[in-house]
């Protein structure tokens, strides 16, 4: 009885008249016509079940006029269902570089910078799977939330579609990640959670946040990918230094050690054009098909309609069987208009 | 109102001393030759044919006998029931009225006697004439039928009726649209075999003709029997004609075994077409 029980009326008193609607079973609306003995009249079903249809005609139309002067509702209500998808903090870099284009230079023309080739692919990202889950996170020097875990798509790609704002200062990843990992909030813990991170550079992160980094991962246990938009001649993720291998000396390299040793599965994509970059998304896209729950807001509805439908149905029925009704002195004239001969037969016939 | 005078001849030969209109059982010293019996037999020394006495071989003595002419009594037992309150093309009960006025007229001018008994469930006492030859009481009490009030359920009370009217033979004319089941038919037409009964079904063609061969009706029995919807059309008509001519046939079958057919009274009150009826059945 759970669809009953969110059934409401806006003014529940006015139900107390639908006793009104059995008003029909006692009083007709046709025209009476007196007879002598109702035996003349022989036995037919098709009568009766026009008498009944009537009378249902005229319950139904009283129940729901009542029905729709007190203004019936469903109360909205949270649905809780499973898609395909997976919950995706996104965490992008909004340092300087990323306004530079994949050849370090100052955009110009038709060309892109980073931070406008990753908005558009990304954009595309979001909202090609109906129930996926974003977090938009943002970092230069520090954390900035954008968007915090939803499935308000437009929301997010409202968000993607600033990331292409002139950047700031430095790459503060650590911050970064401090800010993206807590977005996933106490969910289910079987959903598919990943954690992109898109940039075009690293930092050292501080072996003093890395400790808790670390915990961190290991409690929420996300995927990770790491997008890195590697500006042309800028060292790869792979490289090793020529010199002194510190993290000072190749941040990128260290940062992805970093990220292979906290022991989540971690997958990182070295772009270096806007076709790897869709590439990268495009994989990211096949790895994450993992069941989602996710809600679904069904709004109040007003049912006022369908109760002023039903009332209009059973007035329909009843224009209709007065508009067939028929009466004994107008049969009488229609007949004597008529005088076929099968009714004078039958006249003599009875009178004889 | 003023109706034609019914004419009717009792189908017996009525007893009954008091001197009236119809040729009697009783054979007396006025009126009309009927026979002449033997002297033994009517020791009525005044009435003695002389020429049929010289003319018998045997010469017995010879007496005439003349028919004397008696009065009966005519009753009109009317049904109460609320079904004769139907108004169709006329007023079942106006109907009524006039056809008992008629019969009071018509019995109290050639020295008849009229009686009324009005029956619902049982005899209605306040509509109970006894015979009665005064003109004006017998006409007055007709024309109060349009006062009285139909509101039986049945017509039962008409077999009380046949009980009252024990004795001698009575001209009775029954007043009812003859809507009773078939049992109560047979009762009260053997309750009232003895007597020269006249059935007067009251019909009217907008209750059978005249039903509109189309539409929606909703009928409401007078007699309390409920309401029903009937959707009209061509086929249930032919049904409902085809179930009213087998009532009237079974009437038909049934009055006519206990002496005349029902006269169908309907629209208008026409006394030469009763006379007819009674002169012909």
């Amino acid at each position: 009885m759970t669809l009953l029980s969110r059934l409401g009326a806006t003014l529940p008193q006015i139900l107390w008249l639908l006793p009104l609607a059995l008003l029909p079973l006692v009083v007709s609306s046709q025209r009476r016509t007196l007879v002598s003995a109702i035996a003349a009249a022989p036995a037919d079903a098709l009568s009766r079940t026009i008498g009944w249809a009537l009378r249902l005609a005229g319950i139904v139309a009283i129940g729901g006029l009542i029905l729709a002067l007190s203004g019936p509702y469903r109360s909205g209500e949270t649905i809780t269902r499973t898609g395909i998808g997976a919950q995706i903090s996104m965490l992008i870099d909004r340092s300087g570089s990323m306004n530079e284009t994949f050849a370090g230079k100052q955009p110009s023309g038709a060309e892109e910078s980073k931070a406008a080739a990753s908005r558009r692919l990304l954009a595309d990202f979001v909202g090609s799977r109906a129930h996926d889950q974003f977090a938009v996170t943002a970092f230069s020097t520090s954390p900035m939330l954008v968007v915090p875990m939803t499935d308000r798509h437009d929301a997010v790609r409202a968000a993607i579609a600033a990331i292409d704002r002139p950047g700031l200062d430095y790459t503060n990843v650590a911050r970064g990640l401090g800010m993206a990992l807590p977005q996933f909030g106490a969910g289910a813990a079987q959903v598919s959670r990943v954690v992109l991170l898109v940039s075009d550079g690293a930092a050292v992160i501080d072996p003093k946040i890395q400790g808790p980094l670390r915990a961190e991962f290991a409690k929420i246990h996300p995927n990770l990918y790491w997008l890195f938009l590697r500006t042309k001649g800028s060292p790869s993720i792979y490289d090793k230094p020529a010199g002194e291998d510190t993290p000072q000396a190749a941040p990128e390299r260290h940062l992805d050690l970093f990220f292979k040793s906290l022991g989540v599965p971690y997958r990182a994509f070295e772009a270096e054009g806007p076709e790897q970059v869709a590439e990268a998304i495009r994989q990211i896209e096949s790895l994450e098909r993992d069941p989602i729950p996710y809600t679904e807001q069904r709004p109040r509805r007003d049912l006022t309609p369908w109760a002023y439908a039903l009332a209009m149905a059973g007035l329909l029925v009843l224009v209709a069987g007065k508009l067939l009704e028929a009466d004994l002195q107008g049969g009488s004239r229609a007949a004597a208009g008529r005088t076929a001969p099968d009714d004078a037969a039958d006249e003599r016939r009875l009178a004889a | 109102m003023k109706t034609g005078e019914i004419v009717y001849l009792p189908r017996w030969r009525p007893g009954g001393s008091r001197v009236g209109a119809h040729r009697s059982r009783d054979a007396g010293g006025l009126g009309t030759f009927r026979d002449q019996v033997s002297f033994l037999r009517l020791p009525d020394a005044r009435r003695i044919d002389i020429r049929a006495t010289l003319r018998d071989p045997f010469e017995g003595t010879y007496v005439r006998r003349f028919e004397t002419r008696t009065a009966i009594e005519v009753w009109a037992l009317v049904d109460l029931s609320a079904s004769m309150r139907f108004e169709g093309e006329a007023s079942r009960a106006e109907l009524v009225a006039d056809l008992c006025m008629g019969l009071a007229d018509s019995a109290t001018r050639i020295g008849d006697a009229f009686g009324l008994i009005g029956c619902d469930d049982r005899i209605r006492e306040d509509v109970v004439l006894p015979a009665t030859r005064q003109r004006g009481l017998a006409t007055e009490r007709a024309a109060g039928l349009t006062e009285v009030d139909f509101r039986g359920g049945s017509a039962r009370g008409l077999v009380d009726a046949a009980t009252r009217l024990a004795g001698r033979p009575k001209l009775i004319f029954v007043i009812s649209d003859f809507r009773w089941p078939e049992p109560l038919i047979e009762e009260v037409f053997s309750g009232l075999a003895l007597h020269d009964v006249v059935p007067v079904l009251l019909a009217d063609r907008a209750e059978d003709e005249n039903l509109p061969s189309f539409g929606l009706m909703e009928f409401d029995d007078l007699e309390g029997g409920g309401r029903r919807m009937v959707f009209m059309r061509p086929s249930l008509r032919r049904r409902w004609h085809a179930r009213e001519r087998a009532r009237l046939d079974t009437l038909r079958r049934i009055a006519s075994a206990y002496g005349r057919p029902p006269f169908r009274l309907e629209g208008r009150f026409d006394a030469e077409a009763l006379s007819r009826h009674l002169m012909a059945t």
